[in-house]
């Protein structure tokens, strides 16, 4: 007893016991729910919420009114567990950046590359992160509703995507670190 | 409401399990396209392993149906893959770990992230109808998996992709498939 609560303690878990229990979390939501896990959706219904919100006529699109109608949906829930699931994985092991000095930008390796300026990780990040959204879209999914969820039914989708991943995210790590790398 | 709470619980678990493996980590998703640190590689594929035995198990039991597979539409899916892998090597973080590190106080996912992957998402939202549709009509092959595709047995091609597993977690555990970050 006392060594899995030191084990929960721990900052970093073998991957592989962490890959074990989100194996198990990817099983319970079939089981439970007859559902998949997927973040990416999530971003979808809430912006759909609020382009409603703020500019019906521009949202009244296919998109917006039946492929991924606007709303707090299951899969909002889903991200708002996540949000918390990492809260409480950082409070266990006294890893929390909440109100800390560096919690703007936090990666000694980042720091490394790009300097230590809160601007350029916050800029490079907001791009990616729309670079990310729009092709998850494009995908069907995201590394969890795709690459996950779809690999886990053995969809050929996932392994696809997951190549990829890959094929795209070398050359952009060796632009980033040419000598580096 | 039910599946509310049971999903809201799962994505509890869902980010811990993202937080221990360290994936929340800028340094943990780019090094892995650096070859110096596999730990999302092992992280992923030991998820997909247990969830693959568990699930294809329980439906050969008749405990489970399947849920709706994910399509199979050759181009989109790798296309969308490598502009993903483009801005993930970017911005460190995928949508998953993005809230799984923003519940830790990380900013730089919290901020950006969300209002990033907000304005992606109103950026294909509103160009759906003119893109995904020709994308989507490419090789299309439906909801389908591999077993059903090429007609395979379940359980063969789980214990292939088992064993594939095992032998690279050998390879990058033992075999110096990892490279080494220079100092």
């Amino acid at each position: 007893m006392k060594f899995i609560l030191n084990y929960i303690r721990k900052d970093e878990w073998s991957p592989y016991v962490a890959g074990v229990l989100l194996g198990l979390v990817g099983i319970a939501a079939v089981w439970a729910s007859n559902s998949l896990l997927g973040a990416s959706g999530a971003f979808e219904n809430i912006a759909g919420m609020i382009g409603k919100a703020v500019a019906p006529a521009a949202f009244d699109n296919m998109y917006f009114n039946f492929i991924m109608p606007p709303g707090i949906t299951v899969g909002v829930m889903l991200v708002i567990g996540i949000f918390f699931g990492g809260m409480i994985g950082a409070a266990t092991s006294g890893t929390l950046k909440w109100g800390k000095k560096d919690a703007a930008n936090s990666d000694e390796q980042w720091k490394r590359i790009f300097g230590a300026q809160t601007w350029k990780r916050w800029l490079i990040a907001f791009f990616g992160a729309i670079v990310l959204e729009f092709a998850a879209g494009i995908a069907g999914g995201c590394t969890s509703g795709l690459a996950i969820s779809g690999g886990m039914l053995l969809a050929p989708a996932a392994f696809l995507f997951i190549t990829g991943m890959f094929v795209g995210g070398i050359p952009t790590a060796l632009l980033i670190y040419g000598k580096r790398f | 409401m039910t599946n509310f709470i049971i999903t809201l619980v799962l994505g509890v678990f869902f980010g811990f399990s993202l937080n221990k493996a360290g994936l929340t980590k800028y340094n943990k998703i780019i090094n892995v396209y650096r070859f110096t640190d596999m730990t999302v590689l092992k992280f992923m594929m030991t998820a997909l392993v247990v969830s693959m035995s568990g699930l294809y198990a329980l439906r050969g039991l008749g405990l489970i149906t399947f849920p709706n597979v994910p399509a199979t539409y050759i181009v989109g899916n790798l296309v969308g893959g490598v502009i993903f892998g483009f801005g993930m090597a970017l911005s460190g973080y995928c949508p998953g770990t993005a809230a799984s590190g923003a519940g830790e106080g990380k900013l730089d996912y919290l901020v950006p992230g969300l209002l990033g992957f907000l304005v992606g998402a109103v950026i294909y939202g509103l160009s759906y109808d003119k893109v995904f549709p020709q994308i989507a009509a490419i090789a299309n092959y439906g909801n389908t998996t591999m077993p059903d595709l090429w007609n395979l047995s379940p359980f063969l091609t789980v214990l292939l992709f088992a064993l594939m597993s095992l032998f690279l977690f050998y390879m990058i555990d033992r075999a110096g498939w990892q490279r080494k970050e220079r100092e």
